[in-house]
Formats: structure tokens, sequence, C-alpha cells
């Protein structure tokens, strides 16, 4: 199993949702993805999308805070 | 607008601005409205055009997950207008359709864009009045805040202007007056106030009262109860504008009354309801301070005192003529809370009836009273409608 990290900090939706989903096709069963962004509507949006995504399923999600005091939004996906 | 690319034959454009497409969906315009919001923003925050809109809720990650499924979802239309919270997935979702044939344009900049639209209508004076002076209410229709513009001989004063301050100038500039005061009837609590900015730029006093406790850190010009504010004086023309203290929804909300007639409310009395006095953390004792305001402080004005509040709160309260306004006679046999005869009773209504506070209440009470905050988290803070008046469902609202 392998983790891939996709740094998704400073785009705005759709890309962050646009660049994961075409990691993740390209990735192994089982394989996981972590996409970090500062778009705080990912959170909401990546919860909508693996409702109806045929490869991808939302392990897991949290907030982190950058040495700047940004918030970013860490998404973990898993290969279906 | 660039009218070339209007023309027949030439390829449709692919934008719509929120100033083109509401007048157009308030004058009924067959349109199919696509939102690509996730579902939790379409729910908490929709258009409201005057006519209803035949409206396709589809997700925009949909359309990245399954291209086809999703746009066989769309319905054929005439037009298809793509919304979304900023204007970035409507535009690959308007990408996606048109490459599949169907006649569409995004929506500017979303629902921020509509969050911030100003739509001025003049109020109908009478033609003794209308010699003298012109009164505009301005409104934030995405947010359901109204503000003002006054000009006479000249001159002008705005109350309660929002964060779109360059709006502001152009508009008194395009009558050919110049401001002179910029006023807040109270600190808001559901926008940011553009009222200091405003000031700044144009270097006129600003003024706005806090109350007892609170220190407001921008530069404010205090203005006294009763105080009359003069404007105009080109070819004689003149009016005034009079302060009345009405605490209650803030301990230090003002009213501000034009011309004898005209009553900027604030949140202290909307069309349909009255300010909500629990903001504060003190709903029992401001609660107290807003029932005598409005017993005692409006209680002496004409019945024809003409009510403009600084919010509302559907559109069952906007007017045939596109304003929001009321009688103050007639409003004290309509509004609920105005029945009541005992403060404590009226506490205990205004308590029972407040909804959830508007988001991010607080952060926003700070930057009223002068603290900082970037454009970007502001801009998050303003997103949804606001929760401001002490009534329930469909009934008024402000902050």
């Amino acid at each position: 199993m392998a983790l891939k990290t996709l740094d998704a900090r400073g785009l705005k939706c759709p890309m962050p949702i646009v660049k994961a989903k075409k990691e993740i096709d390209g990735m192994a069963p089982g394989d996981e993805l972590e996409v970090t962004a500062t778009d705080s509507g990912s959170v909401p949006d990546f919860q909508g999308w693996v409702r109806t995504a045929k490869n991808a399923l939302l392990k897991s999600q949290r907030t982190e805070t950058d040495d700047n005091g940004k918030s970013l939004y860490i998404h973990v996906l898993e290969r279906k | 607008m660039d009218s070339s690319s209007n023309s027949t034959g030439a390829s449709p454009l692919a934008t719509i601005d929120v100033a083109e497409l509401l007048p157009r969906l308030d004058r009924g315009e067959e349109v199919l409205l696509l939102d690509v919001r996730n579902q939790e923003e379409y729910e908490g925050w929709k258009l409201e055009p005057r006519q209803p809109v035949e409206t396709v809720h589809v997700p925009y990650f949909d359309f990245i997950e399954d291209p086809e499924a999703a746009i066989a979802r769309v319905p054929h239309a005439r037009e298809v207008v793509v919304l979304c919270a900023k204007g970035g997935s409507s535009e690959t979702v308007v990408d996606m359709l048109k490459e599949a044939g169907l006649l569409t344009r995004n929506v500017t900049g979303g629902m921020v864009a509509y969050g911030e639209y100003l739509d001025p209508t003049a109020l109908p004076l009478e033609p003794l009045e209308a010699a003298r002076f012109s009164l505009f209410q301005v409104n934030r229709r995405g947010k359901g805040c109204l503000s003002y513009v006054i000009v006479s001989g000249g001159e002008a004063v705005v109350v309660d202007p929002s964060r779109n301050v360059s709006w502001y100038e152009a508009f008194v500039a395009e009558r050919g007056a110049r401001y002179v005061r910029v006023l807040d009837t109270h600190v808001h609590a559901d926008h940011v106030s553009g009222g200091p900015e405003l000031a700044r730029r144009l270097g006129v006093p600003y003024s706005v009262s806090a109350g007892a406790g609170f220190v407001v850190d921008h530069a404010v010009t205090p203005l006294s109860d009763g105080e009359q504010i003069r404007l105009g004086g080109r070819a004689g023309v003149s009016i005034e504008v009079r302060a009345i203290r009405t605490p209650g929804h803030t301990p230090g909300s003002t009213s501000f009354f034009v011309d004898g007639r005209y009553l900027l409310t604030g949140d202290t009395l909307f069309v349909a309801s009255v300010g909500r006095p629990d903001l504060g953390g003190h709903a029992v004792e401001w609660g107290r301070d807003l029932f005598f305001s409005l017993r005692d402080r409006l209680g002496d004005l004409p019945p024809d005192t003409r009510v403009l509040p600084a919010h509302y709160g559907g559109a069952s309260e906007i007017s045939d003529t596109g304003l929001v306004w009321g009688r103050l006679g007639d409003l004290r046999s309509t509004v609920p809370e105005l029945q009541i005869d005992t403060p404590e009773e009226f506490v205990r209504a205004v308590s029972g009836a407040v909804t959830d506070p508007p988001a991010a209440y607080a952060e926003i009470i700070k930057v009223n009273l002068g603290g900082s905050a970037s454009e970007e988290q502001i801009c998050e803070w303003e997103l949804g409608k606001n929760q401001c008046a002490a009534a329930s469902g469909q009934r008024a609202s402000g902050a």
C-alpha cells in the first residue's frame, strides 16, 4: 500500500477535487492520498464528492495550522 | 457592457453579472438556474429573485466524477445560468455544458458577488419634499441589509453603508453631490460596516454610537441625542437629519429622522418585527431598553412617519415598488411586539423568539469596533443571510 500526498494549498474550487480525482484514478486499490487544501469549502465538498465517487473513499479529515497561522484542511482518501 | 459580443450570430457571452441576472429574474424571464454548490451551501443560502425561478441543483463534483451522468440531469432549457459559491466551479461546469451543446453562462463571482450586490431604489417623495432632497434605499439583496443615501443641495449623507464603499462613492458622484457625513445606526453584528473606510477615503466625519462600556477604535465624531445634521445649502436647498437614541438592539443604537418624516430605524424596528436584544449577552437589560425606546422614544412621532429599517427577512416585506418600508401608524397595530404593554412581557416575547445568532457575530462586532481582519476572512464571515431580528421564520430580520 502506498501513500501519496497532494499539495492543493492556494487552489480554489473546483481544483482540489479535480486534482484529487486525477491522482486517485491512477492509483492502485488500497493506496491512500493525503490532500492538503487551504479552501475551507473543500471540507463539505470532499464529503459530497465521495458519496458518488467511483474510485475514492474518504478515510478522515482534519484541520491543522501552518507556520503563518493559516488553516489547513487535510483530507485522507483511499483508492477503492 | 460590450455590445458587440451581443450581436446576432456572434458567440453568446460566457458570463453574466449578478447586476444583469437579478433584474432579469425579477421580471420573470425564462432562465434555468443550475446551482452547483454542495448540499449544505445550497440549502443554507439561495438566490432570491422577486419571481420564482426554475432551479436545478447538481453539485460540481458530480460533474467532475461523471460528466455525462451529471449533464443528463440538466433539463433542456433556452438558457442555463450556472451558479456556485465564488464562480470557479461553475465556470468548469459551463465549459462542460457548452461542449455538450447547451446555451449556458457562468454567474461571475457566484454567491459572493450576490452577497455584495447593491440595488438602489429612490423613495417616491411628496412633490415639496422632492424639490429639496432625494432619499435612496440601497438593498443588499443577498444579505437582506438596507442602507440609505440622502442627497440635498449638492451634499449627501450615507447611513449604514456596506463594505462595497466604491459603489457608494460612485453613486453620489453620479448625482453631482459630495458626502459630508457617514453614519451607522449601530455597531452591526451581521456584516462588516463600510462606514469607517468610506469616511476615511472621503475625509468626512464618521459617527456611530457603541454605547456605554464599548470602545470604538475608529475615528468617530460623537453625535448626541437630538443633534441635527444639516446637509445641502446649494441654491438655498437643505434638510436636517436628527439623531434619536433608541437603545435596545445595542446600547448605542440610534435612529435617524430625515426631514421630520422618514425614520431610519436601524435594527430597532423592522416592518414586521423588532430587533433582537440578545447579541451582547444582556437580553433582559437590553430588552427593557428596547421596550422603552419603542414605546417612549418612537411613541411621540407622528403616525405618518415612514419607517425605513436596516434589514428585512423575506420577499413578503418588500412592497410592490421594491421598497422595504412601513407607515409608523400602521406598524403600531401590525407588529406583534408593539402590542405588548409591559417591559417584562416584552422581554419574554423577544427572548423567546430569537433564532440562531448571525454567523461569526462576535468577530464581526470586533472589526466594527475597530479591529482588523483580512478581506478573505471577512468574505467568509459574511457568506449567508443575516439573522438579526427577534422573530422566527420569515418575519423580518437584522443585527
